[in-house]
């Protein structure tokens, strides 16, 4: 079972909600692929177990063999070719790696050079679970390559919680890509509700199953649960705006571990979603 | 030689753009015969990767240089390996007054590239 928790907008909650499923849930790994700014970690005293780098691919044009024909140019979508009458030029740092250049040349010119975009770090927290996370080198443009390998890595699983970047790029599609439910976590704020109809979009168009958790609940106003109504959308739970969340949050203690009350409240909230997940999963097999 | 321009309306009496990569128009100026043309910068509304998408379009042209607001690091790379160079183009607010600028040596030429490259920290 692989549950993706995202939001749209940032700072709704994400990173709250799955270190705290992690926290109550049995056997979770929990992947952080945030990793323009990965910050599960801070909640734990991670044990880091290995390390690796990222490498991808970029094409490296051999102007001799290379007959300036610009089908490689015109085949990047990302312009990271420029075709000239006599030199055809890479722009490694605008490469996707998507291999497309290599096919379309007639003249065997491409080959790949490769290089490192950022790095995995694979750590024990809490008592034995397993959190994985990416981190995306400054200045890169896409994460995606790293997505892909973080949730590659824990695909044998029995469960795997992903924390997901915000918004709905690249990133956040590689994120939830193959997820077998998601959990949007919102708030209750007009930028909360207008950002979470773009998440409902994405995850509709993807075919991938949803349930709603309200976060900072008892703020802002209703139109989250107005629009929740109108579209037919399940509420998980809901976490209400309480400062001494916010101070755990602050200091890097996930609530679960501050008090039996608030375990209490995430395990509810955690065997909601764990239901949602396993009916909808087992009314589509 | 050919000079680029970075315009914003299509017309040689267009105020200078203040951005290159995703400049409205270019305007292409052959300093010997007085020639202009002007296109449309395809590159205006790229996601990404616009400086590059740019310095493609001025090199179909066969630009020998370019009078830009400033050049990203990227884009002045690909400018200097198709051997296209960079001025900027200051406080001139018209195609005549950098093309009088750049004839009388005035002109800064791009060494460096700005440090409003997004993509390189």
């Amino acid at each position: 079972m692989t549950i993706a928790i995202l939001s749209g907008k940032g700072g709704t909650g994400k990173t709250t909600l799955s270190t705290n499923l992690a926290g109550v849930a049995d056997n979770a790994v929990l992947i952080d692929c945030d990793v323009e700014e990965p910050n599960a970690h801070l909640f734990f005293r991670p044990k880091l177990t290995a390390t690796k780098a990222l490498e991808v691919r970029y094409p490296e044009i051999d102007n001799d063999l290379c007959t300036h024909c610009r089908k490689c140019a015109e085949f990047c979508r990302f312009h990271a070719i420029i075709a000239g009458p006599k030199v055809t030029l890479v722009l490694k740092e605008l490469c996707h790696d998507c291999g497309g250049c290599f096919a379309v040349c007639p003249s065997g010119a491409v080959s790949f050079g490769s290089r490192t975009i950022g790095a995995i770090h694979t750590c024990e927290i809490l008592d034995g679970k397993t959190l994985v996370y990416g981190v995306l080198d400054t200045g890169e443009l896409s994460g995606v390559k790293i997505i892909d390998e973080v949730k590659h890595m824990v695909e044998d699983a029995p469960l795997v919680l992903i924390d997901s970047p915000p918004g709905t790029s690249c990133s956040a599609v590689a994120a939830v890509e193959g997820a077998d439910y998601a959990v949007i976590v919102s708030e209750p704020t007009p930028f909360g509700v207008s950002d979470m109809k773009m998440v409902v979009e994405l995850l509709r168009t993807m075919d991938i199953p949803f349930g709603v958790v309200v976060n900072k609940s008892g703020i802002g106003d209703r139109e989250i649960y107005d629009y929740c109504e109108s579209e037919g959308l399940t509420i998980l739970g809901e976490i209400p705006f309480d400062r001494d969340l916010a101070r755990g949050y602050a200091e890097g203690t996930p609530a679960c571990t501050m008090s039996e009350s608030y375990r209490d409240m995430f395990y509810g909230i955690w065997t909601v979603i764990l239901d949602a997940a396993e009916e909808t999963v087992n009314g589509r097999s | 030689m050919k000079l680029a321009f970075c315009l914003t309306r299509d017309a040689i009496d267009a105020p200078l753009d203040q951005r290159f990569g995703r400049a409205e128009f270019y305007g292409i100026v052959d300093s010997e015969t007085g020639a202009f043309e002007a296109f449309e910068n395809s590159a205006k509304h790229a996601s990404g990767g616009a400086g590059s998408k740019a310095v493609q379009q001025l090199v179909d042209k066969g630009v020998e240089a370019v009078i830009a607001p400033e050049v990203g690091p990227q884009a002045l790379d690909a400018l200097n390996a198709f051997s296209i160079t960079a001025f900027r183009q200051g406080g001139c607010t018209t195609v005549q007054k950098a093309l009088d600028a750049f004839k009388a040596g005035t002109l800064e030429k791009v060494e460096k590239p700005g440090n409003k490259g997004l993509h390189r920290a």
